[in-house]
């Protein structure tokens, strides 16, 4: 019976600025599974005059694209949003769907999981696919595997070997979106469905623009703590000097690579109210269980001891480099690039070796 | 109005969070009330101050664990709530969230039944027995129990005008009286259901939604839900809430019933002065200070949709998240600066290698040589950049 269930689904999510970066993350995550089942990905899209988007999404890694494109679909309604995806479930049972694990994903595919009904990984970080047997279940072939934090201690994997779609929502920042190839070819479908009516209505939508810093949205985040008001011998140290030479690698981050950069800093830093960091530095900037949770490609923890609080908020990066001159502190736990001693000697050559200036000003 | 409030224990300290098999074991654990469910109590207060009516809470776990933790909640006067139930059950344990919602739904519609049934035994006493003390026995009796709003019947010295007692009074005929409570009838089915946007524990935030989902299957209809509600109010029949989602801000309108997620942000509004005589009426007499058990068998439960059985999810073995899987320190790392391999050394093979992997378990020797060849380097900034934006 669940055998029948086959595709890879992703529901795509997007703004005024075409996909979310969410959504093009997901195609990875899709792209990642379906190669392993030697399955398809298709992207669900509701929207209203959305038919470009369709194409964005191919050329991200859809082979597939259900396209939901009526005015009745223009704003998110959860409700209507939900019957209209889960209707597409119902009539081509796809084999796993994902969403994003923001606020949107995580409204419709709870209910959707429900109806199905299925289970639901939330926040998954990592997704493979295995076999996996149990004595009492039996076995089961490529079983999708659904890995996500557990109690903040470790990670979990969760399987939903009896029931189909197997469905997870992705953590943002947990796959980095596939490279655009502009050459890739896939079947766009527009699927009609009807509107309906319902107990409830959106009377009023309003796109906020993203917060300055964008933190969450950013590819690379330099953070700092309260290592930048001493050097390795006690001495005080102008902490403008690190700010500057954070600044510098955001400039040559964003230059060279093209990527978007943002500074960070924890909570110990921003709450120590120093002087000579005001106006650079402020809580929008905070990093952590408090502040933002980012989940960036590159995370550089400069003068950061690493105290659980903040390792919550960044400890998902896709590779963290920790500049502390204490060998024990407990960033370099988690650090994949972990580089021991003063900052203010090893931020020169860092900034340099990224293609920026490293000279002190 | 009734409103529901869906609360849950969670383990107090995340290094004492004992587990069976992936499911956590709650009767060996210290338990303490979800802090995001705080802002669903506030709503709930809220709710009760904006229109009146009677606020009842829903549980699921262990009972032993689950009534001491309630107790403060309803023993406080200003923020509380008035009624408890529980739901507990051995069949119930190792319920996953879809397990979870599904007997929370049916909770829920116990609860409103629980409601509506003694109204509907007021207008079977009308019928029968008319003008006679035995309505009004019946009508005390109801009332003490906390299971009567004040518009029905009240012992307030503020209100004279229940529907009871104009109807004893001879203020109202029989039909009257009887129109007039299946009125509230239809009222108290126009529930209200707040809860937390997610636990400490689970982290899902998925049961808000399908509690909707799992009551409107139970109830034939569709319940509305909202989530991550930063600030929302309430009438009679509709709720307009204010919602963040993502970079969207949204109001969503809803009729009642429906379920509310309160986000951490949520702020109650003050309630109207005007609304309070409206807020009276719809009031019940005060708190049960003893909560309510029931059971799988008491919910009418399928057994097949409950606990391990009922769960489509199966948490497997943990992952230790403890270094890197490869952690290179600059400076001190050795790697590969290219390729290499695989070679032979004294009769062993090592490799292949690919560029930028460490040269773990290699013999001094070899590396030696290798250093002299200029194939494996200390790891330097040069290559550090190139691994993080390559």
């Amino acid at each position: 019976m669940t055998d029948e269930a086959v595709d890879v689904w992703v529901y795509l999510q997007h703004g005024k600025a075409g996909l979310t970066k969410d959504s093009l993350e997901l195609l990875a995550a899709g792209r990642k599974v379906a190669d392993k089942l030697g399955q398809r990905v298709v992207g669900i899209i509701l929207g209203h005059k959305i038919e470009e988007l369709a194409e964005k999404a191919v050329h991200h890694g859809a082979d597939g694209v259900l396209l939901v494109d009526e005015l009745a679909f223009e704003t998110y309604f959860n409700l209507e949003y939900i019957d209209a995806v889960y209707s597409l479930v119902a009539a081509r049972k796809p084999y796993v769907f994902l969403f994003s694990a923001n606020e949107v994903g995580k409204d419709l595919a709870a209910r959707i999981a429900y109806r199905v009904p299925t289970g639901l990984a939330t926040d998954t970080v990592q997704l493979e696919v295995e076999d996996w047997s149990n004595p009492v279940l039996g076995q089961f072939k490529n079983l999708l595997i659904q890995v996500r934090p557990d109690f903040g201690t470790r990670l979990a994997k969760i399987y939903t070997p009896r029931h189909r779609p197997q469905m997870a929502t992705v953590r943002p920042g947990s796959f980095l979106p596939l490279p655009e190839d502009l050459g890739r070819k896939g079947k766009v479908e527009k699927v009609e469905i009807k509107e309906g009516s319902y107990p409830a209505k959106v009377t009023e939508v309003v796109e906020l623009p993203s917060p300055v810093p964008d933190l969450a949205g950013a590819d690379v985040v330099i953070s700092l703590g309260l290592g930048i008001l001493r050097d390795r011998t006690g001495r005080p140290r102008d902490p403008r000097e690190a700010y500057q030479y954070a600044e510098k690698l955001k400039a040559a981050v964003e230059d060279r690579y093209h990527l978007r950069a943002e500074i960070g800093a924890t909570r110990a830093l921003i709450y120590a109210d120093v002087k000579a960091l005001e106006g650079l530095i402020s809580e929008e900037n905070q990093v952590g269980q408090t502040g933002t949770t980012v989940r960036p490609r590159v995370y550089f923890a400069i003068g950061i001891s690493g105290a659980l609080q903040h390792r919550v908020g960044m400890q998902n990066s896709s590779k963290i480099v920790a500049i502390n001159t204490d060998p024990q502190a407990p960033i370099f736990k988690i650090a994949h690039y972990p580089i021991v001693g003063d900052l203010y000697e090893e931020l020169p050559k860092l900034v340099s070796a990224i293609g920026g200036d490293g000279r002190a000003n | 109005m009734l409103i529901v409030v869906l609360l849950k224990g969670v383990p107090a300290r995340t290094t004492q969070a004992l587990q069976i098999g992936g499911v956590l074991n709650r009767e060996a654990m210290d338990l303490v009330l979800n802090p995001h469910d705080l802002k669903a109590i506030e709503a709930a207060d809220f709710v009760k101050r904006r229109v009146g009516g009677k606020s009842v809470a829903i549980t699921m776990g262990p009972e032993a664990k689950l009534i001491p933790l309630m107790k403060p909640l309803y023993d406080s006067e200003v923020l509380g709530i008035d009624e408890e139930y529980v739901l507990s059950d051995r069949r119930m344990a190792g319920s996953d969230t879809l397990a979870t919602s599904y007997a929370l739904s049916l909770g829920v519609k116990k609860v409103v039944e629980k409601h509506v049934n003694p109204m509907e035994e007021m207008v079977e006493a009308i019928k029968k027995s008319g003008y006679s003390e035995a309505v009004k026995a019946k009508a005390e009796e109801l009332y003490r129990a906390n299971m009567l709003p004040n518009r029905i019947f009240s012992e307030l010295p503020s209100i004279h005008d229940s529907i009871v007692q104009r109807f004893l009074g001879g203020e109202i005929t029989a039909e009257a009286a009887i129109e007039k409570i299946r009125a509230e009838m239809e009222k108290i089915s126009r529930f209200i259901v707040v809860a937390g946007i997610k636990t400490t524990d689970g982290e899902t935030g998925s049961v808000g939604p399908q509690v909707a989902e799992g009551v409107s299957e139970l109830l034939g209809k569709v319940v509305p839900h909202s989530t991550y509600v930063e600030d929302f109010d309430v009438e009679s029949s509709a709720v307009t809430s204010q919602r963040m989602i993502g970079y969207l801000s949204q109001k969503l309108e809803m009729k009642l019933p429906c379920v509310l997620t309160v986000s951490p942000e949520y702020r109650p509004r003050e309630p109207l002065a005007s609304a309070q005589p409206e807020v009276r009426y719809n009031s019940y007499r005060g708190k049960v200070l003893q909560a309510f058990k029931w059971t799988a068998v008491d919910l009418g439960a399928d057994p097949k949709r409950l606990g391990l059985t009922g769960s489509p999810t199966i948490v497997g073995a943990g992952i230790d998240v403890g270094k890197p899987p490869v952690q290179k320190t600059v400076g001190s790392s050795l790697i590969f600066l290219s390729d290499y391999g695989p070679s032979e050394y004294e009769g062993k093979k090592y490799g292949p290698f690919s560029r930028g992997d460490l040269t773990v378990g290699l013999p001094d020797p070899l590396l030696s040589k290798l250093r002299s060849q200029g194939i494996v380097v200390v790891f330097g900034y040069d290559v550090l950049a190139r691994e993080l934006f390559a």
